[in-house]
């Protein structure tokens, strides 16, 4: 831009150098012009009279008076005879000369008295002026005035003209330059943030005010851009679900925690990587092709001993797949949860089932009559056993499902373990003594806030178990108390202990060790799980020691 | 703007993760029939084997129009390198995978005691190859080290396979052949394990440019 103007500026300069220089030397011309005709005129006039008082004397008395001298050689007097022969030449010698009747000044001379030309030499810039006038002897007197032509008075200023452009030529540059300076500064200087804050020329406002607007525009859209990504940030961050988007290539394009944490794994964020650096078993691979071909899917997978339920949704538009999304989520505890439920279900119709087949058997043998009335009150005992087993497991099942829904409504209330633990005690002497168990309560009271009801119900269940899985002469040992500030009961035995490989699943329902076994002693199989239960219940902590052939010892600890 | 030397690298990384991952399978597969013995899984084995091969000479190409057409230089240049000759030690995994598979069709299950120590071999080799590849896909020079040193205990089970081995052709000598045919399974789970450690030298090859 500052070059253009530059450039401009010198050629207007130079343009109007040229114009003014060929104007004035027109002009100059004109005017020389016409003072050398008059004075031509004039100097004819004397000459004429010369003639006329002189004769021909005079003519070479202007010879002799130095007409031929070089300062005077710029006029020329030439005497030409009507014939057109030169009598006088006052530079060249007469005899010499050409006829010199074809001379259009010569010609108008002799037709009106007077007449002139202009006439050019061979070269450019010089050419001369010619006066004829008509003598009274019918002769004709020439002037010729030598003199410059309008480029020869042009010529003569060139030199001058040159060192003026040269002046204005700088001028120009030191002026553009200083006013481009001036007129850029301000512009280079705006505030583009604050457009309308800058103080410039009037000619720049529609630009400020427009770029104002858009700075607007642009900062809310910006802002709003940023509130949507924290809104899908703060989104998938705090899901639990993992989320990962990847692009059509299968690269990852965007993952929350949750996914990292679930996958177990540290993406650098500097380069972009493929979604198989997340994961590469055969399951999640196949979810994520499956995705990228426009296939949605679900399925359950297991990572690392994990159950995840893994949804991979491809992200279509108008041009086909773009992408997909993958989201992951932790199914371990629900499939667990579920195997639990369908075991329960299972078991628990399994459980119902014996007792009802023989009640069933044995009214069926006493409907058919094929019993001996001796035996009948056998079979009646019989089908009462059965039926009070299956009242104790209808009842186990009832109080689990309460514990299970938090439904019970007995309210809560200091209650002593010790005298729970010596009321179990007591209410078990008589089986313990058909077992020859000795049982005994020991510690001192500790009160907690509970359901009575429910901590009998535990300990009772512990209890029984202690004397149940016990051997003839052992025995069973409850003790109540208070340790590092928390309140806790105990049931320790000499019984048959649990397998370290069982530990864990007696709390299950219906969960048995020997199988066979638990047939001989009766129970249904709920009795830890009741205790489990209820521990929940009243948020305290069921630990359990155990070792084969020498005993168990069981604490809940509140 | 990803320039195309990088879109490619890309892709080489990429595809070398899903041949690992291929391993992977094709291992788990093969240690998996030995204990079940599914006829299934045993064919599955050998189309991972077949999808093996497929992947090695799909990545030999992109390393060569790499080296081609990108003159790669310095780190670029080491991870192409240690890509060539990481695909054929996972190739040879792949081939031993299912070598193990046809082999177990003529061990007689009726033979193989639960003493053995084989199944646990198995499961060091497959954890040494996901480790490898670990080590690759996370850049990680601490998994690859492990990796190299977890060979000494896999090497150590089959020594411990090779003379319970031993005893059991001294029992039986009539299951001599059977019993060659597990020591062969064991010598494949030792060579996927050295192949595994060849992997991991590799993956620190193209880290640091060192190999030893």
């Amino acid at each position: 831009m500052k070059k253009k103007i530059i450039f401009s500026m010198s050629c207007i300069a130079l343009l109007s150098i040229l114009l003014s220089m060929v104007l004035s030397g027109v002009v100059s011309y004109y005017d020389s012009l016409e003072i050398v005709k008059k004075a031509t005129i004039a100097e004819s006039h004397y000459i004429q009279n010369g003639i006329a008082l002189g004769g021909d004397d005079y003519l070479s008395d202007i010879r002799s008076a130095g007409y031929d001298t070089a300062a005077a050689q710029s006029v020329r007097v030439t005497v030409i005879d009507t014939d057109g022969t030169v009598r006088f030449d006052s530079v060249a010698d007469a005899a010499n000369m050409e006829n010199h009747n074809d001379r259009p000044e010569v010609i108008a001379a002799r037709e009106n008295g007077a007449g002139e030309s202009v006439r050019e030499s061979d070269t450019l810039n010089v050419q001369s002026y010619n006066y004829a006038v008509m003598l009274s002897d019918g002769r004709v007197l020439r002037l010729s005035v030598g003199m410059k032509t309008v480029f020869g008075s042009i010529e003569r200023m060139v030199p001058w003209m040159l060192l003026c452009s040269v002046i204005i030529l700088v001028l120009a540059i030191l002026l553009s330059t200083y006013r481009t300076k001036q007129i850029v500064a301000p512009v280079n200087a705006i505030d583009l943030d604050h457009p309308m804050e800058n103080d410039v020329y009037g000619e720049l406002s529609p630009l400020l005010l427009r770029l104002q607007r858009q700075n607007e525009t642009i900062k809310e859209k910006m802002e709003e851009l940023h509130r949507k990504q924290t809104e899908f940030t703060a989104i998938t961050e705090n899901m639990r679900e993992g989320f990962i988007v990847v692009d059509a290539k299968g690269d990852v394009l965007s993952y929350n925690t949750s996914a990292v944490r679930l996958l177990d794994v540290h993406p650098e964020d500097d380069r972009p990587q493929s979604v198989l650096a997340f994961n590469r078993s055969p399951d999640f691979r196949d979810a994520v092709d499956s995705a990228l071909t426009g296939t949605a899917s679900e399925r359950i997978t297991k990572l690392a001993g994990r159950s995840y339920s893994l949804i991979a949704n491809p992200v279509t538009n108008d041009n086909g797949v773009q992408g997909a999304v993958i989201v992951l989520l932790d199914v371990t505890e629900k499939e667990e949860n579920e195997r639990l439920r369908r075991e329960f279900t299972a078991n628990v119709s399994h459980e119902l089932k014996t007792p009802l087949t023989s009640i069933s058997g044995y009214a069926e043998i006493m409907k058919d009559g094929l019993v001996k009335s001796a035996d009948v009150p056998r079979f009646a005992n019989n089908i009462y056993t059965e039926a009070q087993r299956l009242i104790t497991l209808v009842e186990d099942i009832l109080k689990l499902s309460k514990l299970d829904e938090n439904a019970v409504e007995l309210g809560r209330a200091d209650t002593d373990l010790y005298a729970i633990a010596q009321e179990v005690a007591c209410r078990l002497k008589i089986p313990a003594q058909q077992n020859s168990i000795v049982i005994s309560v020991q510690g001192s009271s500790a009160f907690v806030t509970g359901v009575p009801y429910i901590l009998d119900e535990m300990l009772y269940n512990l209890a029984d178990n202690a004397v149940k899985y016990n051997r003839p002469g052992g025995r069973v040992v409850i003790s109540t108390g208070t340790e590092g500030g928390h309140a806790y009961m105990q049931v320790s035995d000499t019984g048959i202990g649990i397998p370290a490989a069982d530990r864990e699943r007696v709390f299950e329902r219906f969960y048995r060790v020997d199988k066979s076994r638990s047939k001989q002693i009766g129970g249904t199989g709920l009795g830890l799980s009741i205790v489990k239960h209820g521990a929940m219940f009243h948020h305290a902590r069921v630990s359990l020691e155990s070792e084969p052939n020498k005993g168990t010892t069981v604490r809940v600890t509140f | 703007m990803r320039n195309r030397l990088d879109e490619q690298l890309e892709l080489l990384n990429t595809e070398l993760i899903r041949m690992g991952a291929l391993c992977e399978d094709g291992i788990s597969q093969a240690a998996k029939v030995l204990v079940t013995r599914d006829e299934a899984l045993r064919r599955a084995v050998d189309e991972t084997e077949q999808e093996i091969d497929r992947k090695e000479r799909e990545i030999e190409a992109i390393c060569l129009r790499l080296l081609l057409q990108q003159q790669p230089v310095a780190k670029d240049l080491r991870l192409i390198s240690a890509a060539m000759k990481m695909i054929a030690d996972m190739e040879r995994i792949g081939d031993q995978a299912s070598d193990i598979a046809e082999m177990v069709e003529h061990i007689r299950a009726e033979v193989l005691p639960g003493s053995l120590h084989i199944a646990e071999m198995a499961r060091a080799a497959v954890n040494m190859v996901t480790n490898s590849v670990d080590s690759f896909v996370r850049r990680d020079m601490d998994i690859a080290r492990a990796v190299e040193k977890a060979d000494d205990e896999v090497d150590a089970l089959f020594n411990k396979v090779k003379s319970e081995i031993i005893a059991l052709i001294a029992e039986k000598p009539e299951e001599g052949e059977t019993c060659l045919d597990l020591l062969m399974v064991a010598k494949y789970f030792e060579r996927i394990g050295d192949h595994a450690v060849n992997i991991a030298e590799w993956v620190v090859f193209s880290l640091t440019g060192e190999h030893d």
